[in-house]
């Protein structure tokens, strides 16, 4: 299998603190993952990296099959390279509706003269349409984002991340605040999106990572603790130190 | 599946057809063409109205839109107004010193009409060599190019690098500040070239016209509510589409924009850009109808008074920009200019000359506290309009993002 994304050795300090520390991981091209660990493990500072929020103080993130290193890049390019992100919190633009949260999303030049000129043609709203049937807001794309209800929010938000088109999408905490169906409806959204491409999912619910079906990354300060399917790593001793002991 | 661009946009409609018919009635009448109802002095009045609600509409793209408070907005507007001055006093200053010295027994020289122009121009601040920035005053074409580059090359420098930097917020507004301010101080010296504290004047008088002011008054006002119609059509289109998007985007959270792939700063620096063009043309309009600029014009507090009136008029909404600046800056200019009749409490008269600016600065408190959707809200006390009841919350995590209260439809 193909490496996607290759991060090595890379250490984040914050004040001295240590965030990230000496991490190393991989991803394939079409391959779900899912990411644990207790609060504090790193799982959203290694986003912020891997995003170009974070500068790391070393190590190397290797991205797509030229091994284009990713230090150093943009918010806005690493995203248009191929990076999708969905944050903890749902963040959609509430004061516009859905239609235009897909639309601004969608996979089109980024540049403000090409969004100046652009207006959106055939293939595109079905393109918008296709996505919010598949997210089941076919019936609300007139309808203003901040109408939504939460595990609306947080669909609109996964859509917009597949109107990118990323080759890897990074979801954090995607299920948090959902009820039982719409945590179901979230699961097959996911596993449907990594036939295609990368998922990583942070999450801390073991049940829905349970439901995902995928190998499994633990963090533990800032490194990793143990990687493998869910029931390998929950067996690991050290997983269960972490989690239940001390 | 998407409508029109005017079916979207119904304000544009309404307002080019108010502006259209305020026009034609104040062209019936004014004194040089119609039944003489009003002065030639209210005639510039309201011209000057007009160029002051195309600014506002620069602000409203940059403030309400973009979510960037510029606080230097007047600093572009007063860089316009210098910009045509330049041209019109060294014109008119060329007229005048031909005619007198054609009755000179010898036909002076181009030297010695320049020369003559210079002493006449700088005598005010004992020099009479023409500086630099002058080289282009006597090309009308260069001078009205130069309306539209000298502020937009002085927002993209200044653009490119606080935006770079990620300056946002309230400190970006201090820069801003910083900069009119600079500005300011810069033009009021004597040496800079632009008669320091003195300014330009007589700015009024158009070079080769022998019309009378109650005519070139009504030439401006149509200039005005043409460039007033115009912008607001370019404005409206502009944040109508994908681009609008962005922008309210970046008002209500920046990140986000960013996590999709859009370079949020080079979209600030465009919409900063484009707006200081737009306020350049607005203050080219604006001082010849004044008829003098010096750099008091542009003291910071006059950049603030530009976000006062896109906040009573509802940011956010290009017609509420018009009409924030149009009300408030003639109420304000009815208060300030005496015509308002004092008010006697026996033991204390209020004189408003002095009192407007305590009432201004209320009104402000109190629309930002009450009605933060501003005078264009009660456009949708009339078309009820739809929103979703986020219990008066931040549309998003940035400084600048609309409150839901602030929020159309």
């Amino acid at each position: 299998m193909s490496t996607l994304l290759e991060v090595s050795g890379v250490t984040v300090s914050f004040d001295g603190f240590r965030a990230i520390n000496n991490l190393s991981f991989q991803i394939g091209a079409a391959e779900l993952r899912a990411i644990i660990g207790p609060n504090g493990a790193g799982k959203t500072t290694f986003m912020d990296i891997v995003t170009g929020k974070t500068r790391p103080d070393a190590g190397q993130i290797l991205w797509g099959g030229r091994n284009r290193s990713l230090l150093g890049l943009s918010e806005a390019e690493i995203a248009r390279a191929g990076i999708g992100r969905k944050f903890q919190k749902p963040t959609v633009f509430e004061d516009q509706s859905v239609r235009d949260n897909l639309l601004m999303a969608l996979r089109n030049p980024r540049g403000p003269l090409a969004v100046l000129f652009y207006r959106p043609g055939r293939a595109d709203l079905e393109k918008v349409a296709s996505i919010a049937a598949e997210i089941g807001l076919a019936d609300a794309l007139p309808r203003k984002a901040g109408e939504l209800s939460h595990g609306q929010k947080q669909w609109l938000e996964i859509g917009m991340l597949l109107a990118q088109e990323p080759r890897l999408l990074l979801v954090d905490e995607p299920a948090a605040g959902m009820t039982p169906a719409e945590r179901e409806h979230t699961t097959g959204i996911l596993v449907e999106a990594a036939k295609t491409r990368a998922v990583v999912v942070v999450e801390h619910d073991m049940e829905f990572v349970r439901r995902l079906n995928c190998r499994v990354t633990v963090l533990h300060e800032g490194a990793v603790l143990a990687e493998g399917s869910l029931d390998h790593v929950t067996s690991n001793q050290a997983v269960i130190d972490v989690y239940l002991g001390r | 599946m998407r409508e029109s661009f005017v079916a979207r946009n119904p304000s544009v409609l309404v307002v080019l057809a108010a502006l259209a018919v305020f026009t034609i009635l104040v062209t019936l009448a004014s004194e040089a063409l119609g039944a003489g109802l009003i002065s030639t002095s209210l005639v510039k009045t309201l011209g000057k109205t007009l160029s002051l609600a195309l600014v506002a509409i620069a602000m409203d793209l940059v403030w309400g839109y973009c979510g960037i408070l510029s606080l230097g907005h007047f600093a572009f507007f007063g860089l316009g107004g210098y910009m045509i001055g330049m041209w019109l006093m060294y014109e008119r200053t060329r007229d005048i010193v031909v005619a007198s010295l054609a009755e000179a027994p010898i036909p002076p020289t181009e030297a010695e009409i320049a020369a003559a122009i210079g002493n006449q121009i700088f005598g005010v601040v004992g020099s009479s060599e023409f500086p630099a920035i002058w080289a282009f005053a006597d090309s009308l074409a260069l001078q009205l190019a130069l309306v539209v580059l000298v502020p937009g090359a002085l927002a993209l420098v200044f653009g490119w690098l606080a935006f770079r930097s990620r300056v946002t917020g309230v400190y970006l507004s201090i820069l801003t500040q910083a900069m009119t301010l600079a500005l300011a101080l810069y033009l009021f010296q004597n040496d800079s070239g632009l008669r320091g504290n003195n300014g330009l004047s007589g700015l009024q008088n158009l070079p080769g016209v022998t019309a009378p002011q109650s005519l070139v008054s009504l030439w401006f006002l149509w200039a005005s509510a043409l460039a007033l119609g115009l912008g607001y059509l370019a404005a409206a289109w502009m944040v109508s589409g994908k681009f609008g998007s962005v922008l309210r985007g970046i008002r209500d959270n920046e990140a986000r924009v960013r996590f999709l792939g859009y370079q949020v700063e080079r979209y600030k620096l465009a919409v900063f850009t484009f707006t200081a063009c737009l306020a350049g043309i607005a203050g080219a309009l604006y001082y010849p109808q004044a008829g003098i600029i010096n750099p008091a014009e542009i003291a910071p507090i006059a950049s603030i008074y530009l976000a006062v009136w896109v906040a009573i008029g509802g940011r956010g909404r290009l017609y509420g920009a018009v009409i924030g600046a149009a009300f408030v800056s003639l109420v304000s200019s009815w208060f300030t200019g005496g015509q308002a009749p004092d008010v006697n409490l026996g033991f204390y008269t209020v004189k408003w000359v002095d009192w407007w600016l305590i009432v201004l600065g209320l009104a402000f408190v109190l629309v930002t506290l009450f009605a933060p959707k501003g005078i264009g809200g009660l456009v949708d006390l009339w078309t009820e309009r739809r929103r979703p009841e986020r219990h008066g919350a931040d549309l998003g995590p940035d400084p600048g993002a609309l409150r839901e209260k602030e929020a159309v439809q």
